[in-house]
């Protein structure tokens, strides 16, 4: 990643990462946006499986200062999440709206089974529907949300050349 | 060698990159295991530096949200408050016309039948004629009944089916009574549907026209108008509708006047069908009751303004009187302070001083004045 594209990176980041704690407080939909990790899933596949994990880390345990409950879970799952979505995109490397929006989907249902599961508030019926209803209408409304806001950003991360 | 410096740089990087995620798995792992007392302090420091713009965002997010959901509740609250009030008042007006019709059926006491009146629906421009009726045969509805509500002729009724019967309202081309008017010298004439009525002024083709009444025969407007019971269609002593002014037609050998029909079938929901045995044996005077009591109403509402305009300028005049008074003393303009109108200011001296009655012209001096020529005078 050069500087330019690490700058445009960033930007789009920040751009979701204030969107996360502005819009979706002003939605507040049962099954809420996360553009936390629209933004972990967008920088990580521009990242080395490290630096995905790390910023995962940092994310996570920076959101779960705000949950004291669940505090490492959001962590855990967000390096999880960031690792593996780097990781794969080194594997399949594609870069169509489709295949981001398939890692949206499974990165958001991985990341609530992992934090749902260390969380440990949840049981029984509560928590099968939280993990086999709630958590993938979550995902998609995420995965939908993420192809939008990428398609909504692509100015910002295409290089124009003379 | 290039190959395999390549391949242990991969190697490398692969090696690092499982390194650094695992120890963020494991740091995960810690802080999740960590006991409370270790762990606000970590939170805290993160909310205190790196999580505190986005709260700070989060918190106006929440207070928009919760102003507009707030503004929300009120509009909704306005709205019920709005509907409340207007089925209040539906029901209000509607409890005063059942009350209107408890009345009028137990003026009748007998020999009607109640429906409810059902108002075909069709287009805004389009003037009412007919309207169906709950009640039919089998209620003892029969074919040319009168149709009435508490304040007058409202129909007739056209068709009679077992549970349901067509009513033509007096808007109908086909709609006829007889009538006469409600004073000494009553004036007999039929009244017809008001059919020639300009384009774009529909209001007036409810309106209905009283025609072939005597040259001899003068109404006034207001004059109300009754069923004159000639023909046997309908009772003697409906209230149709009051005058409302003359149709001037040189070439017509007979007056024609329009007539304000009492009921409004914009406003009917429920009527009175009257049966054949009540039509023949008359309703007696139920609706002249009720129009002498409007009229006196509004004859003593009309006393009423009319005294107090005459003590408010009564009062008027005092007022006048006083302040001429006082200017003519000489204090008015010291304690003046605003114009006076000139009608106040010029004052006549004829409204002062009454002139004295002057002799009619017609009038001559009495003879017995003067001495009779054969009278002498009185000696003591």
């Amino acid at each position: 990643m050069n500087w330019g594209s690490l700058v445009r990176t960033t930007i789009v980041v920040l751009i979701l990462i204030v969107l996360h704690y502005t819009l979706r407080p002003l939605l507040a939909w049962r099954t809420s946006i996360d553009f936390l990790l629209i933004a972990l899933v967008f920088a990580a596949v521009r990242m080395r499986p490290a630096a995905g994990a790390a910023f995962g880390f940092f994310i996570g345990i920076a959101a779960d200062s705000l949950a004291l409950g669940a505090f490492g879970a959001g962590a855990l799952a967000a390096t999880i999440v960031g690792f593996s979505a780097s990781y794969m995109k080194a594997v399949f490397f594609a870069d169509n709206l489709a295949l981001n929006g398939f890692f949206l989907f499974v990165g958001k249902w991985l990341f609530d089974l992992i934090y749902v599961l260390m969380e440990r508030r949840m049981h029984g019926t509560e928590l099968v529907m939280q993990l086999i209803v709630w958590s993938p209408l979550s995902a998609a409304v995420t995965a939908v949300a993420g192809v939008v806001a990428i398609t909504i950003l692509r100015p910002i991360l295409e290089v124009r050349s003379a | 060698m290039a190959r395999g410096a390549g391949g242990g740089s991969a190697r490398l990087s692969g090696r690092f990159d499982t390194v650094v995620f695992s120890g963020c798995v494991i740091l995960a792992l810690v802080a999740s295991a960590l006991p409370n007392q270790m762990r606000d302090p970590v939170a805290s420091a993160l909310r205190r530096s790196v999580v505190s713009p986005l709260v700070g965002l989060q918190k106006n997010a929440e207070r928009w949200r919760a102003a507009w959901l707030e503004s929300e509740r009120k509009t909704l609250q306005r709205d019920t408050i709005a509907l409340q009030l207007a089925q209040a008042q539906a029901l209000s007006v509607e409890n005063e016309r059942l009350r209107k019709l408890l009345g009028l059926g137990s003026r009748l006491a007998w020999g009607f039948v109640p429906a409810e009146a059902l108002h075909t629906s069709g287009r805004a421009e389009d003037v009412v004629t007919t309207m169906t009726l709950t009640a039919g045969s089998n209620a003892g509805v029969a074919q040319y009944s009168p149709v009435v509500a508490p304040e007058g002729v409202v129909g007739l009724v056209q068709t009679v089916d077992p549970g349901m019967s067509i009513a033509i309202l007096y808007s109908h081309p086909d709609f006829r009574v007889s009538a006469m008017s409600a004073d000494s010298a009553p004036a007999f004439g039929i009244v017809y549907p008001h059919l020639d009525v300009r384009p774009g002024r529909l209001t007036e083709r409810y309106l209905l026209e009283l025609r072939n009444v005597p040259f001899r025969s003068t109404l006034s407007p207001g004059t109300p108008i009754f069923s004159s019971g000639l023909g046997g269609g309908w009772p003697r002593g409906v209230l149709i509708g009051t005058i409302v002014d003359e149709v001037k037609d040189s070439a017509s050998w007979s007056r024609t006047y329009i007539v304000r029909p009492a009921v409004n079938p914009a406003h009917l929901t429920s009527v009175m069908v009257l049966t054949p045995q009540r039509r023949s044996q008359g309703v007696g005077n139920i609706w002249a009751g009720a129009a002498q009591v409007q009229a006196a109403t509004r004859q003593i509402v009309a006393g009423g303004d009319s005294l107090a305009r005459e003590a408010a300028m009564a009062e008027a005049a005092a007022r006048r009187a006083a302040m001429d008074s006082a200017r003519r003393a000489g204090i008015g303009d010291s304690l003046r302070l605003t114009p006076l109108p000139p009608d106040t200011v010029r004052r006549r001296p004829a409204a002062t001083v009454p002139a004295a009655p002057r002799p009619r012209p017609d009038t001559t001096p009495r003879p017995d004045t003067t001495p009779r020529p054969d009278t002498l005078p009185r000696t003591p």
